[in-house]
C-alpha cells in the first residue's frame, strides 16, 4: 500500500513547482498587471521588470508608467521602483500582511520617452471629473444661492404640518360619522320627555317606566361615551396640530439665524467681504475631499461606514469570502509601513503611512501618515499629518502647516464682480476632522503681498487697491457639515477695515441682501405653514359642537331623572298623607 | 483526446487494483475542487506516498478543475449560510493549523467537505466499474472484430507506444 519512492516522487513533483514560480511567477505577474492595468487604464502600460523572491517572500516592480489617455506624451502615474514584502505566516493563514512597502520616484504626469498607446477613450463620469475653471469660478453670492446652500428645515417640518393637516382630515370625518344623529338626540329626548310627564298609576308602572328609563339612560350613556371620545380625539389632533405649527416656526427661526451666520449680516445689513468672495470657494474646495471618500468607499468593509451604495462590477473569478470568525489575527490587508517618494514640482515630498488596513478595531491602531515637503521652487514648507480609521464610522483627522506658496494669478468672480489676484504668498495652517460624510474644519490663511485689480465696478476697483495696500490679509476659515454641502465660514480681521472704507454702494448691495433673505425666508415659511390656522378654527368649531352635544346630553340624563324620582316621591308622599287622614 | 483516450484504456487495461484507480479518482475530485493551496499540497503527497494511481489523479485532477467555475457559486454562498455556527467559528479562531489549511475561507471548506463527501462513494463506483471492466467487456472485446480492425490503427500504435 506504501509507495517507497513516493516521498521522493513528491519532492520532485514540490521542486517542479517552486521552479516554475520561481522562474515564471514574475514574468506572468508583469504580463497580468499590464494587462489588468491597461484595462483599468484605457491606455498603454509599461512595466520593466517584476520579479518576485521566495526568501523573504516579497514582489519587486520596477519602471511602471501609466499613459494618460488624455494626453499620451505623459504619464497619469509612473514609479521607478516598488517594492512589497509579504510576511510569510499571516500569507499562509490567507491573510495579506506587507511589512514594508517602498515606492520610489512616484511622479504624476510625467513625459514619457515615446507617446504611449490609447486604448479607449474618455471613460470617466462627468461626475468625477474635475473642472478646473469651474472650481475656480466665483460670483458674488445672491439671495436664492445664499437660501440653495442651507438645508431649510422649514420646508421639512412644513412638509411634516401639510401631511399631518391632510391625516387629521381624513381623521375628522371618521370622527363625524362615529358621532350621534341629531334626529337620534332629539328622538331619545322625545321619549324621555313623554316618560317622565306621564303618570305613574302604580309600583309594576313605576317599575316599568323604571326599566324603560334605564334602558333609554343607557343608550344615552353609550353616545355620550362617543362624544366624549371624540372630544379626546379632537384635543389630541389639536395638541398634535400646534405643536407641529410650532415646529415650523421654530424651524423658520433656526433658518434665519443660519442664514444670518451663513451671510454673516450684522447690524446695519454689512456682511464681510471674506464671506462674500470666499465662502463659496472654500465651500467647493471642501466638498472636493468627496471625491477622496468615493475613492476610499468600495474598500472599507460593509459594517464600517454607511451609504454602501455603490456596486461592484462583477469579476469571473471564483468567489471565496473569509468565515466572520469572532476574532481573527490579522487584518485581511494590511501594510504595517509604507514609504513613498513623490517627485512633484520640481521637488520631492516623503510620504511615510503606517498600518494601511480598513479593519482598524483588529490592530486596535488608525493608519496614520505624514508627508514632508520642503524646497520647492513654489513652495518653502509643506507638512500634512493626521490619521484615518474604520471602526463604528469612518474617522479622518488632519493637520497641516504650509508656507510661502507663490500663487499664480486667477480671478475671483467674473463681469462686473471680477477680482483679479496677479500674485502673492500664501500661507496656512488647520486642521480638518472627516467622520464619514460629516466635515469640521478649521484653517487659518494669511496671503501676503498680494496684487489685486479689478476693472468696470468702481466699488470692485476700490476693493482691489484696497486690498493691495494690505501687507497681508489674514483669513480664518470654518467649514461644517455634510461634505458635499458644508457650511463655510470666512472671516478676516480686515473685513471691518474694509467695510468702513467702502460705505456706501456697498452698504446698500449687501443691507439689500439681508432684506431679500428675510423676506424669501417669511414668504417660504408663510407656504409651509399654508392653511394651518384655517384648520384650528375648523378643530376648535368642532370641539365647541361636541361641547354642545355633550352638555345637552348631560342635561337629559340629569333633569329628566330627577323629574321621575321626585313625581314618584310625591305620589308617595300624598298616598301616605291620604292614609294617616285615614 | 486520442491520447486521452489511449491513457485511459491503459490505466484500466494496466495491473494496478481496482481500489487503487479509484481512490486516484476520489482524491483526484477532490483535489480539482479544491483552490490550490497547503491542503492540496498535502494531498499530493497523500498521493505519492501511498500506491494510488498517480496517472489517473493527475489526469482527474485536472479534468475537474474546471468544475469549480461552474458549481463554485452555489457551493460558496451554501457554506457561507451554514458555516456559520458560533461554536465552529470559535474552534477556527482558535485552532491556527486549521485557519493554515485555509478552513476559513468558504470555498476551501465547501469544496473540502463536498470533495470528502465524494470520496469514498467515487473510489468505491469507480473500483465497482473497473471490476466489471476487467471481468466482463475486456476479455469479449478483445474478440471483436472491430477491436482487431482497431488494433491496426492509429490509436492502437499510440496505446502500444504508451506501453
Amino acid at each position: 500500500m506504501i509507495r517507497k519512492s513516493g516521498l521522493l516522487i513528491f519532492l520532485v513533483m514540490l521542486a517542479v513547482l517552486l521552479a516554475l514560480v520561481y522562474v515564471f511567477a514574475g514574468f506572468a505577474t508583469r504580463l497580468g498587471m499590464v494587462y489588468t492595468l491597461e484595462k483599468a487604464a484605457g491606455a498603454e502600460v509599461n512595466i520593466d521588470k517584476v520579479g518576485i523572491s521566495l526568501a523573504p517572500l516579497a514582489i519587486d516592480i520596477r519602471g511602471l508608467q501609466i499613459t494618460d489617455k488624455d494626453q499620451p506624451t505623459h504619464n497619469s502615474v509612473s514609479f521607478a521602483r516598488a517594492r512589497a514584502a509579504l510576511e510569510v505566516w499571516p500569507a499562509l493563514l490567507g491573510y495579506y500582511v506587507v511589512n514594508d512597502l517602498s515606492l520610489d520616484g512616484l511622479e504624476f504626469g510625467s513625459e514619457r520617452r515615446r507617446p504611449g498607446k490609447v486604448y479607449r477613450g474618455e471613460n470617466t463620469s462627468a461626475e468625477e471629473q474635475i473642472d478646473l475653471s469651474q472650481m475656480l469660478r466665483l460670483d458674488i453670492p445672491n439671495v436664492d444661492e445664499l437660501l440653495a446652500r442651507i438645508n431649510l428645515q422649514s420646508i421639512e417640518k412644513g412638509q411634516v404640518l401639510r401631511e399631518q393637516i391632510a391625516g387629521q382630515k381624513d381623521q375628522l370625518s371618521g370622527v363625524k360619522d362615529k358621532l350621534p344623529e341629531r334626529e337620534t338626540l332629539d328622538d331619545l329626548e322625545a321619549q324621555i320627555k313623554a316618560l317622565t310627564q306621564s303618570k305613574v298609576e302604580n309600583a309594576a308602572n313605576l317599575a316599568t317606566k323604571a326599566e324603560q328609563l334605564k334602558k333609554l339612560q343607557d343608550t344615552l350613556r353609550q353616545e355620550r361615551d362617543k362624544v366624549r371620545q371624540a372630544k379626546d380625539e379632537l384635543a389630541q389632533m389639536r395638541t398634535g396640530l400646534v405643536q407641529a405649527v410650532a415646529e415650523v416656526r421654530a424651524a423658520g427661526e433656526a433658518d434665519w439665524r443660519r442664514l444670518k451666520e451663513l451671510a454673516n449680516i450684522q447690524d446695519g445689513g454689512l456682511a464681510p467681504l471674506s464671506q462674500i468672495l470666499l465662502g463659496n470657494f472654500w465651500g467647493e474646495k471642501i466638498a472636493q475631499l468627496e471625491t477622496l471618500y468615493r475613492l476610499v468607499r468600495p474598500y472599507i468593509p460593509a459594517e464600517g461606514g454607511k451609504g454602501a451604495e455603490e456596486t461592484a462590477v462583477a469579476e469571473p473569478v471564483l468567489p471565496n469570502r473569509i468565515l466572520p470568525l469572532p476574532y481573527q489575527p490579522y487584518p485581511d490587508f494590511l501594510i504595517r509601513n509604507a514609504s513613498v517618494q513623490w517627485l512633484v514640482a520640481g521637488g520631492e515630498a516623503q510620504v511615510r503611512v503606517q498600518n494601511i488596513t480598513t479593519q482598524h478595531a483588529i490592530i486596535d491602531a488608525p493608519t496614520t501618515f505624514n508627508v514632508n515637503v520642503d524646497k520647492m521652487p513654489r513652495l518653502a514648507a509643506f507638512t500634512l499629518s493626521g490619521d484615518f480609521a474604520v471602526r463604528g464610522n469612518m474617522t479622518t483627522n488632519v493637520k497641516w502647516d504650509m508656507q510661502g506658496m507663490l500663487i499664480d494669478g486667477f480671478a475671483l468672480g467674473s463681469g462686473d464682480n471680477r477680482l483679479q489676484l496677479h500674485a502673492g504668498l500664501l500661507a496656512s495652517d488647520g486642521s480638518l476632522k472627516l467622520v464619514d460624510r460629516t466635515v469640521a474644519q478649521q484653517a487659518a490663511l494669511v496671503l501676503q503681498q498680494p496684487q489685486f485689480t479689478a476693472s468696470g465696478n468702481r466699488y470692485m476697483e476700490q476693493l482691489a487697491d484696497l486690498l493691495s495696500r494690505q501687507g497681508q490679509i489674514p483669513l480664518q476659515l470654518k467649514a461644517a457639515g455634510e461634505i458635499s454641502r458644508p457650511e463655510v465660514s470666512v472671516r478676516s480681521p480686515l473685513d471691518k477695515v474694509i467695510g468702513d472704507a467702502l460705505l456706501g454702494e456697498a452698504r446698500e448691495k449687501l443691507a439689500a441682501v439681508e432684506t431679500q433673505l428675510r423676506q424669501q425666508l417669511d414668504k417660504t415659511l408663510s407656504e409651509q405653514l399654508g392653511d394651518e390656522s384655517g384648520w384650528l378654527a375648523t378643530l376648535d368649531q368642532q370641539g365647541a359642537d361636541l361641547d354642545g352635544i355633550d352638555k345637552e346630553i348631560e342635561a337629559m340624563l340629569n333633569a329628566k331623572l330627577a323629574d321621575v324620582t321626585s313625581g314618584v316621591k310625591d305620589r308617595i308622599k300624598d298616598s301616605l298623607l291620604k292614609r294617616r287622614e285615614e | 483526446m486520442l491520447t486521452l483516450f489511449a491513457r485511459i484504456l491503459k490505466v484500466l487495461n494496466s495491473e494496478d487494483s481496482p481500489w487503487q484507480i479509484g481512490w486516484a479518482v476520489g482524491f483526484g475530485v477532490l483535489a480539482g475542487l479544491l483552490p490550490f493551496g497547503l491542503l492540496t499540497i498535502l494531498m499530493l503527497l497523500l498521493v505519492c506516498f501511498f500506491t494510488i494511481n498517480l496517472s489517473t489523479f493527475l489526469l482527474v485532477w485536472g479534468v475537474c478543475g474546471g468544475l469549480m467555475l461552474i458549481f463554485g457559486d452555489p457551493l460558496e454562498a451554501l457554506t457561507w449560510q451554514y458555516a456559520q455556527n458560533p461554536v465552529f467559528l470559535e474552534v477556527l479562531a482558535s485552532t491556527e493549523s486549521l485557519q493554515l489549511l485555509h478552513f476559513h475561507h468558504t470555498l476551501v471548506l465547501g469544496a473540502f467537505l463536498l470533495g470528502l463527501f465524494l470520496l469514498l462513494p467515487l473510489a468505491w463506483l469507480t473500483a465497482f466499474f473497473v471490476t466489471q471492466y476487467r471481468l466482463r467487456i475486456m476479455a469479449q472485446m478483445r474478440k471483436w472484430k472491430v477491436v482487431q480492425v482497431l488494433k491496426a490503427s492509429k490509436l492502437v500504435q499510440i496505446y502500444e507506444k504508451l506501453s
